[in-house]
Parts: C-alpha cells; structure tokens; sequence
C-alpha cells in the first residue's frame, strides 16, 4: 500500500516511449499522456465497418460531458498574473493539484543545460522557514560554500592539486556544517503525513510541473506549502543535489543506448532551435551551474504571471478563490525579464543522418519537423500517427510487424521533444531478429510514401475519431490529469477550452487533410534519419 | 487504471521509467511559531503549516455491488455506476505460469497472449481487431505468475456484441497458427534484446539468486524453453484451466445489473465447470544465503545494486508493523532517502522493501544505482541503514510519520468505486477476507514503535541477505570480495 511513482524528470526518451506504448490516440499529447486509454485501439483493413458513427455524431455524443466539463470549470487570475483553474468534481472527498510552470530546456541559457531540471529538483528542498534549523546561519554557509566552488573551478582549471585537494577537504568540511541544519525532505514529510499521495514533479523541454493530491479537507495545507515554496525558495543542499542529478542523468542517459539514440537524432535534427539540446544537460554544465544560476533562472521564469495552477477534486470554488487571493495575493511580480525570443529552426534543406553504435540490437528511427501545437495542422499530424501506428489494426503494425515481420515493433508520434514549438514526428522501429535495418527502413517507407500519395480510407479516419471519443470519455475520470490538461492547454494556446476547440475541429479532418499533410512533412530533405547498430567491438549482451 | 499491453517487450519498454517510492518520514520536531515568515502575511494567512485546522473528511461510501454465482459455478461482481457511458470488465482466472514445467517456461504467458491475438472460432485475429477498435473498445488477456486474467472494455452503447467476443475469447479461442508463429518469433526477438538497457538486468536476475533459477519464481523464458513451445501446448494449457467455476468476473460502468446478468448468463451459462482440483502451490525456499553475485557490464559507469532475502505474506498478522517499517525507511524524508540520497548523494533512487505476496512468500528487497567508484559505500550504507533500525527503536515523530501517512492517505484507496470492486475479486481469489484493508487499517494505527524494532528484528535478517551487482565488475571486485571473505563473487554469465 505504498504508493510508487516515476520521480522528477520525465526525460525525453522515456517520455516518448511511454507515450507510444500508453498510446498516441488523440492528437492531443495532453489526453494521450492521461495513461487512461484502452490498451489497443485503432484501425485499418477492408472489412466493411458496421455502424460506425461518423465524425459528426463521434464528437455530438460526447458533447453532455464536454458541457458538462465546461459548466464544472472556473477560472480567475490574480492581479499578480498567478492562474487559477477549478475543477469541481464531488464523487469522491479527494483533490489534485498541478502547478505548470511554463518553463522548461527550451528556456536554459546557454552553458547551463539543465538547470531547468536542476531547479526542479530544489524546488523540493524547502523555504526559510521550512526545512531547516536555522536559516540565518545556513545562508552564511551557502556564502562560504558558494564561493568555494568558485574557488575549486579556478583551481581546477590552473591544475594545482594540491591546493584542490585542500580546497575540496575545506568544502566538505563546511557542507557537512550546513547538512547539521537542514530538516531533510521537511516539504515532502508534511504532505505525506497529511495523507497526500502522488507528489511529484516533471520537467520538459517546454514546462515543469508540480504535482500531489491531498484528502479534502486539506487543501489549505496546498494553499500554504505551495504558495510558500515558489513565494522563496532556498535552494539548499545544492551540491549534494548535483551528485543525486548526476546519478540521475547515469541512469537516464549514459547506460541506456535508446535514450542516446533519441538524444543524438534531436541534437542532429535542431541545429539552432534549443529542443535540440539535452534536458538533463551536459555533465560539464550540471558540474557548474551555481546556486546563483538557479536562483537567476528562478527569478527569470517563475514570477506569478508564469505560473498557472489547478485544482481538481471536491473543492468549493469559492473557497479556492478566497484562499488563492490570501495565500497567492502578496506575490511580487517578477517574471518580467523574460527572453523575448527563441531563435526558430531554420528550414532543412537535406537528409540528414546520425548513427550509434552500442551492446544492443538495431532500431531505426526517422523525425521530420512539423509545426507546433499554436497551428491549425498539429493535430492532423497527431491524426496521421495515430492512422499509421495505433493499436493492432493500424498500418505500422500490420504491415512491419504482422505481413512482412521486419519490425518486432512500429510506432509513429507527434511532439518530440515538446509541442510549444515546431517540433518532430518521429517514427521508430524494433528490427526483427535476421532482418536488417535497411530492410526495416524499406518498409516504413512503403507505408509513409502510400499514405502521401493516397487519402487514408473514411473507415480508417472514423476509426481513429471514434477512438479520441472513448480517450476523452476516460480522461474525464482522472483528477490528476484533468489538471495537466487543463493548465498546459491555458499555458500552451491561452485558453484551456481550445481542448475543446480541437476536438472539434479533429471532428472535422477529412481523409484528403490527413494527406496533404502527410505529402507535405514525410519529405526525404525534412528527415533525419538515426540508426541504433550493435558494436561489435564491445562486449556483445545478445542473449544465448 | 494501468494500460495493459498487448507485448511482453512492450511492457518492458514501459517499465524502464525508474520508479521512486513514495511512503514516509522523519522527525521532523514540532516547531512553534518561532518562524517569521518572509512575506507579509495578509490577515488570513497562518504563521505555519502547523497552525493549520482541517475540518473532519466524510465517512467513507463504500459503493454497492451485487455478488453472485451462477449455477456452474462462475462467480459475479457488478457494480454499477453511470456516471461515464463506460463499461470495463475483469475476469481472473484461476492458473498462473507458476504451474508450467520448467522446460517450458513461457508457455502460460504466450497461452495468455495468444487467447485474445490468436483470434476465435467466429472470427480471425484481424476480424476481431477490427470490430474492437472500429469501437475504440478493447478486449485483452494475460497469464502471470499467480493468475489469469482477461478485461474488457467499451463504450456502454456496444457493450452486448463486445461482451459476446469476450465470452468468445475466453471459450472459444481458435491460437491462429499464422499469430501463434509471430508470437513465438516476436518472443525470440524480445530476448534478444532483454539486456539492451542494463537497467534491465537487474530485476530479473535478482529473482533467481533469491527463488533459485528453477523456480517458478525466479526463473525466465530462455530461447531453449521457447523452441519447447508449439500450438497444441497452448490448446491443452487452455482445455485444461479455463472453466468458469475457476473465474471471477467483475464488471463496472454504465449498465443495469440485471439485464447485464441475462447477458452473462448468456453467455457463460452453458459452460461445463471442472472437477478437477487445482494442483498444489510449488514449493518455496531461499535459493541462496549470504552471497555476493555480479553480471559484468564493462561498459558502463553506474553500478545496479540490490540486496534481498526471501520474504513473507501479506495476510501475516505483522504485515501492518512491517509496512510501517517501510515508511519509516523509505518516501520522501524515509531513512533511506534521506540519508543516501539527500544527505550523501549517492543516488537517484533507493529503497528498502518488506514486499510480501498474497500466497507465497515475497522478498525483502533494497537496492539503488550509484556511479561505479561509490559501489561499496552504497551497499555499506544501505546494511547500516537495516542494523541501526534493528538496533535502535525509531522515534515517536517517525512512528507517527509513517503510520499517518498509511492512514491519512486511506481515502485514495476509495477514490473510485472500480478500486473498491478490484479489491473484492482480488481478496477472494487469494482466500483473504472481503474487510482486509480495513483489518489492515486498524492495525496499523495499533502498531507502536517496539512492534516496529521487533519486526525489523525478527524479519530482517543481514546474515541471509544476498547482494547482487550489475556493473563495470573489474572496477569494484576487490573491495567487493571484503564484503564477504569466506565466499568468492559469483558471476553470472548473461
């Protein structure tokens, strides 16, 4: 009866990996990543398809609890900026929180690749009032300690060692002095013994969010502890905090070929746009990122008028609100210093490709830009993924995997690494053991180059339509993730209700839509192309 | 709800996201309102999370259900709720791959695979898949190590002709040839690969040094035991474990419960039940004591670390003071935590686990992942962290930690009425009593700090704890041979 929970960081790979197999349905990364989804759906054959409603009637069906979602939800912004999404939802006495931070790698400065990451992983270390003995006296340890690390990375750089030797000896004399008066993980401790469960945090290339839920009755305790952590955060226990992340990123990034794969496809395919970057960040760059650079960062993006947070659960709205203003009401403003821009990828004008070698067996994958989640086309894209790779019927599956059994698996999805900007759809494939990466890559092809050429069948598109109204139907259920659609759709488009907005207009794609896109993206000079071959140098990890 | 998925490597890719335990705490001293805060408080705001007052939660709702056995003895839950035009449904099956010959191992899980790909007697894999998801419904099917299990779901509008295939499924399966060959390739193709992500390794390999690597419990599909599998294994795996008076079948959503019985019995009705009695739960014991195992992995820079001795039951009368163990060692503020991540930073992840199972014994597992040069520091720590909790009682702020945790929290085990419906058919099929949660319940608000020691006392045991390291071997195999002089390192060839 503990509850589990992937912690922190949601790296890229993995998000994608767990999107493709919970499931791309619809479009919609925010209702696909809900994990609520039946676990196979989707279509494609000749049989003919008996009463399927067409997308007309797919969408009226669900419009009662569409209205229904838009009459239970209120909204209301602080003069602060600060966001307020309440969903009530009086089935059972329990409430979701998420804050949505709209900031993510998309956001770091350059040299300090991670920090949006490292940043979240402080923001559970407390306040000045929380989770230490004594403030005053830490904050002249983290002055001492701070400029120590200056000193230790000049030092460094000269190589006089013995003078790192003693340098290093002094600092961990003092962070031993400064971990006296830390009350660890008090943030954590209080709400878990408050009942809470699922508290958590995830950073993206686009967002970072924080999320837990809490018996009802407590939701001033969230009201308290959350307005307090992002009021002034102390970014305490920094250095021991490096080590955790660098373990982190060991584990995420360095033994795991895929997540190699994926990063080194996206850093090939970005040249200029920062999705290219790693989210974890670069050794080098988590190894120097000061306490002052987290706490620049901080200031730079987590003002009020950045934050949007919602609640979802047995909540009295007005209650909520009263609350919001007395505990979120005396924030200062300060997200005004913004970088205006993010420079836009330029236009690829050719083929590009990378290729890893490692101790496990070959995968292909292939990523071609598209647009982001502001334009009208995203969602066609999602809708052509979802036609090409969802469920055992789609084309990926019965043609790679079933007929000609190159693949062990197929899978195609939108919004890689992010959806905010132009971004990738990325198709991957499991070569099958005595077939070869080229013939899997043949065969992905075949399908990419028909669906271009060709319209999907009217059956093919209802399928997957029919599929978005059981996914939304199911999303419903969940408290949690009802609060990261409800904020990333207020963060990402401005208004939560144009999840409603492309559902409808999902409801209206026609097989000659799904087309054009497809003619326009899957274009050899759009593609970057990334091979997963084994090393044959290496020690070989092929079973028997 | 947990997407279920239809491939054994697919469910692997979707594990690989690290799992980090939430549970409980430490002492954290009542402060009083010593503290400024640092903002201005405006007239409303408390001083401290402590000055806080909560009004009391409702008493819990438990939902209503009807149980209910037909005459062939298939047993029913329904339990209606129209709030969403949803309908879901389980059926757990009484068998578990735990009954298959050793030889064979995977047999039951592509049985279990194949029920539902291999398509039925009305209709071929691809005709199936295509009414299901021309539906956007779903019907799947799977044989663990302790159970059988098949689900559907749909929207309640198609719920009569899915409800058919699920009978269809589960009485008429046809194991098409054409699905039984790929599956059994796509198998082939998924060992091939199994060690790809070192994280991987661990998990697997550490069952074996626990159960012993012909245990049902512990041992693994190789590609020798899948060459021993053929169609007809599956046929006769099927013929002789599918009857209903061995199934529990609970359906949740948009129906009404008695048309939905008329549909079951339908359906079910005219099923032969068995008199065959099930055979005897296999046999369990501590394969090895006391040993330090490594799978080599030159190529990386992070060591897997797991330390474990077989375990116990969850019906066992301690069970609720060994789970307050648990929250004292592990979630944010855990022991665990706190020390080796938080304080020392020596990984990402760690824990320390009484994991116990319904009918046979589980395990006590602790483990974490630590760069390579902080191996033996990581495994010293993590044996310090089981002695000191031995030897000391844990404090009143602890206790109280971890035991309100367990019980603030209790209302998430009711947050909707399917939770409540799973519970029912998962006691009955494992023999435990329909109010366990709530035995659980009591007991842990009984359980004091001297339940606690004695527990982790009498419980853990450091003398049986066998150590298991994946990693670049050559790096740490000195000092790791210090950990235990009298035995030399086993190494395990992948």
């Amino acid at each position: 009866m503990n509850s589990t929970d992937a912690r922190h960081f949601d790296s890229a790979p993995k998000r994608f990996l767990r999107l493709a197999t919970s499931f791309s349905l619809c479009c919609i990364l925010a209702w696909s990543s809900l994990g609520l989804l039946p676990a196979w759906a989707d279509s494609g054959s000749e049989r003919d398809v008996v009463n399927v409603s067409d997308s007309h009637a797919a969408l009226e069906a669900i419009r009662p609890y569409v209205e229904r979602l838009r009459s239970n939800v209120s909204e209301f912004t602080l003069e602060n900026g600060a966001h307020f999404i309440v969903l009530e939802r009086h089935d059972a006495p329990v409430v979701s929180f998420v804050t949505y931070a709209d900031v993510g790698g998309v956001d770091e400065p350059e040299g300090q690749t991670g920090v949006a990451h490292y940043l979240e992983h402080l923001a559970f270390k407390g306040t000045e009032t929380l989770g230490t003995k004594d403030y005053a006296a830490e904050k002249v340890l983290f002055r001492q300690l701070d400029r120590k690390f200056n000193q230790i990375k000049r030092i460094k750089a000269l190589g006089k060692t013995d003078t790192l030797v003693r340098l290093e000896s002094e600092f961990d004399d003092i962070k031993a002095e400064a971990s006296k008066l830390v009350r660890r993980n008090e943030l954590g401790q209080v709400i878990e013994r408050e009942g809470g469960v699922g508290l958590n945090a995830a950073t993206s290339a686009d967002s970072t969010t924080y999320f837990y839920s809490l018996p009802a009755n407590k939701l001033e305790l969230w009201m308290y502890l959350e307005s307090e952590r992002f009021r002034d955060p102390v970014f305490r226990e920094f250095y021991e905090e490096k080590d955790v992340i660098l373990e982190e990123r060991r584990m995420r990034f360095d033994n795991d070929p895929v997540s190699q794969l994926f990063e080194a496809m996206k850093n090939e395919a970005f040249q200029v746009h920062p999705y290219g970057q790693p989210l974890i960040g670069h050794v080098e760059d988590i190894r120097n990122v000061s306490r002052q650079d987290v706490q620049r960062f901080f200031n730079t993006h987590y003002g009020p008028d950045n934050l949007t947070f919602a609640i979802v659960g047995d909540v009295d709205t007005e209650q909520v609100r009263q609350y919001a203003q007395s505990y979120f009401g005396n924030y200062q403003r300060k997200a005004s210093d913004r970088p205006v821009s993010i420079p836009p990828e330029p236009q690829q004008t050719a083929e590009r490709s990378i290729e890893l070698r490692a101790p496990a067996q070959p995968w292909y994958v292939e990523a071609y830009h598209i647009p982001g989640m502001g334009e009208a086309d995203y969602i066609t894209y999602s809708v052509l993924g979802d036609i090409l790779s969802n469920g055992r019927t789609s084309r990926l599956y019965r043609n790679l995997v079933e007929q000609e059994q190159v693949a062990l698996a197929a899978q195609g999805l939108t919004g890689y690494p992010g959806d905010k900007y132009p971004n990738l759809m990325v198709f991957y494939a499991l070569v099958a053991p005595g077939r070869t990466l080229e013939e899997t890559k043949t065969s992905l092809h075949n399908q990419l180059q028909q669906i271009a050429e060709q319209p999907p069948e009217v059956a093919e598109l209802d399928r997957v339509k029919r599929q978005l109204k059981a996914s939304v139907l199911r999303s419903l259920e969940s408290n949690q993730g009802m609060g990261q659609v409800l904020t990333e759709y207020h963060a990402k488009t401005g208004d939560w209700q144009n999840l409603i907005r492309d559902l409808e207009a999902i409801a209206r794609l026609t097989p000659a839509d799904i087309q054009r896109v497809a003619k326009s993206a899957l274009r050899p000079d759009n593609r970057t192309v990334a091979r997963l071959l084994p090393d044959e140098t290496a020690q070989s990890s092929v079973a028997p | 709800m947990k997407v279920s998925l239809a491939y054994p490597w697919a469910a692997r890719w979707s594990r690989r996201v690290r799992r980090f335990t939430t549970g409980l705490c430490l002492s954290v001293v009542l402060l009083s309102c010593q503290f400024l805060l640092s903002h201005q408080s405006s007239s409303a705001a408390p001083q401290s999370y402590q000055d806080l007052e909560f009004p009391p939660l409702p008493e819990l709702q438990l939902p209503d259900y009807q149980r209910l056995q037909l005459n062939n003895g298939l047993t029913v839950y329904l339990m209606e709720d129209h709030d969403l035009p949803l309908v879901d449904g389980t059926a757990l099956i009484r068998t578990g791959s735990r009954f298959e010959s050793a030889e064979q191992a995977g047999l039951a899980s592509l049985t279990g695979s194949l029920l539902r790909s291999g398509g039925t007697e009305k209709e071929s894999p691809a005709e199936l898949n295509q009414f299901l998801e021309d539906r956007a419904a779903s019907i799947e099917t799977s044989l663990r190590k302790t159970a059988g299990r098949a689900t559907f779901s749909t929207l309640s509008e198609d719920l009569e002709p899915v409800f058919q295939r699920f009978a269809d499924v589960m009485r008429r399966p046809a194991f098409d040839p054409t699905q039984v060959d790929l599956a059994l390739a796509q198998t082939r193709g998924s060992l091939a690969r199994r060690n790809d992500d070192p994280g991987d390794i661990a998990g697997r390999e550490f069952n074996k040094v626990i159960y012993g690597e012909t245990s049902p419990y512990g041992r693994t599909v190789e590609p020798e035991t899948v060459d021993k599998i053929s169609r007809p294994d599956m046929v006769k795996l099927y013929r002789e474990t599918f009857f209903p008076n061995r199934m529990i079948l609970g359906i949740y959503g948009d129906f009404d419960a008695t048309e939905m019985l008329a549909l079951i019995q339908d359906n079910f009705g005219d099923w032969k039940p068995t008199t065959q009695a099930l055979p005897a739960l296999p046999e369990v014991n501590q394969a090895h004591m006391d040993e330090v195992f490594v799978v080599d992995q030159p190529q990386v820079n992070q060591s897997d670390v797991r330390l474990g001795h077989l375990g116990g039951l969850l019906s066992s009368e301690d069970y609720p003071a060994l789970s307050v163990l648990n929250g004292v060692m592990n979630g944010f503020g855990g022991r665990l935590p706190n020390e080796i991540r938080s304080r020392q930073g020596l990984a990402y992840s760690v824990y320390a686990y009484w994991s116990p199972s319904y009918d046979y014994p589980g395990t006590f597992v602790a483990g974490a992942q630590t760069r390579t040069e902080t191996t033996i520091p990581l495994i010293e720590g993590i044996r310090e962290q089981i002695r000191v909790v031995q030897d000391a009682p844990i404090s009143e702020d602890e206790l109280k930690y971890a035991k309100e945790s367990t019980l603030n929290s209790f209302v998430f085990n009711f947050q909707n009425p399917s939770q409540t419906l799973s519970r029912l058919m998962r006691y009955e099929y494992y023999g435990y009593p329909s109010d366990f949660i709530f035995q659980y319940q009591k007991a842990v608000e009984a359980t004091t700090a001297a339940d606690v020691q004695r527990v982790a006392q009498e419980y853990l045991k450091p003398e049986k704890l066998v150590t298991l390291v994946v990693g670049n071997v050559k790096a740490f195999e000195t000092s790791l041979k210090t950990l235990n002089k009298d035995q030399p390192l086993r190494r395990i060839k992948l």
